[in-house]
């Protein structure tokens, strides 16, 4: 029994060790206690844009990039034309510092979601606004939205 | 129930297990970041800890994986992870009370990934069984009663 508690705590102690030495690596800093997370914020980390709005801005600026957080098969039937894919669950091999810069220095970013309850699009809109990007805009309605509005598609659904 | 002392019995559910665990840390370690969205929205915890656990929890499935893989210690990973999977069925239970599916953040660390928290349940429980049978049961060299060897005359 004193064994399999030593084991234990060893394992534990292991664990604290590699966490706390991870979380010292700078670029990946988590607030240890207190701050805690923070839902992501209309008018601080986004802003909501109806799709009229995105296409005017998106016809209008230069360098407005649409991104699309939803699957690949439902990126493949049809997206907001322009649309770059995104995927929310790899978004640390996502976020190359390449795509990151491009992201930084285009004229706006909206982002386009399935607009379910998972709300993935207002979490990358913080993700970004995070990593030092203005705050993106988020797709009112997501591509169902887009698409009602009969605005431009490719892809499958036209 | 002497098949359960059975040494390639407890090698082969530790590589299983950890496999499982080390499968679970792979998709969290790299970037903890979305891990404390999912763990917020557990609807546990205060917001104080939940950056705490994301920043722990991935390590101490690595940790706890590569000890039931390599067999390092065996016992005491197998408490770690019956420790680590009854939490984790007792959050999923509380939300599956409530109603509520929610994205697991097992496997991956997508918010998207909403399933049904009782069958999340149903996955988990033959994990934590082969945790208890390595835990409760330990092969004879292991165990609490192994016999010590004798002490060298040198």
């Amino acid at each position: 029994m004193r064994g399999l508690v030593r084991d234990t705590i060893l394992l534990v102690i292991a664990t604290l060790v590699l966490g706390t030495a991870a979380n010292l690596v700078p670029g990946r800093q988590l607030a240890w206690w207190g701050k805690g997370f923070e839902p992501p914020r209309a008018g601080v980390d986004f802003n909501f844009l109806d799709p009229g709005s995105a296409d005017a801005m998106r016809t209008s600026l230069p360098g407005v990039v649409v991104l699309d957080t939803r699957s690949a098969t439902e990126f493949g039937a049809g997206h907001v034309a322009g649309a770059e894919e995104i995927s929310y669950t790899e978004l640390q091999a996502e976020l190359t510092p390449e795509r990151l810069g491009r992201l930084r220095s285009a004229g706006a970013i909206i982002i386009c979601g399935a607009s379910d309850e998972t709300d993935v699009e207002q979490l990358l809109a913080q993700e970004l606004h995070r990593r030092g990007l203005p705050p993106p805009y988020v797709l009112i309605g997501g591509f169902l939205g887009w698409q009602g509005s009969g605005l431009p598609v490719d892809g499958g659904a036209r | 129930m002497r098949w359960l002392r059975n040494p390639w019995l407890h090698r082969l559910l530790g590589l299983v297990l950890g496999g499982i665990f080390l499968y679970a840390a792979h998709a969290k370690i790299f970037d903890p970041r979305p891990l404390v969205t999912i763990i917020w929205n557990y609807s546990i915890l205060p917001p104080g800890p939940v950056n705490l656990m994301a920043i722990y929890m991935p390590w101490m499935e690595l940790v706890v994986g590569i000890a039931l893989v390599t067999g390092f210690k065996r016992r005491g990973a197998a408490l770690c992870s019956t420790g680590l999977l009854i939490a984790f069925m007792v959050a999923l239970g509380i939300n599956a009370v409530r109603g509520i599916n929610v994205a697991c953040g097992c496997f991956s660390t997508s918010a998207e990934d909403v399933s049904n928290a009782w069958l999340l349940i149903l996955r988990d429980l033959p994990m934590l069984l082969a945790a208890l049978v390595m835990l409760v049961f330990p092969p004879p060299a292991e165990g609490p009663g192994a016999p010590t060897p004798p002490p060298s005359r040198a």
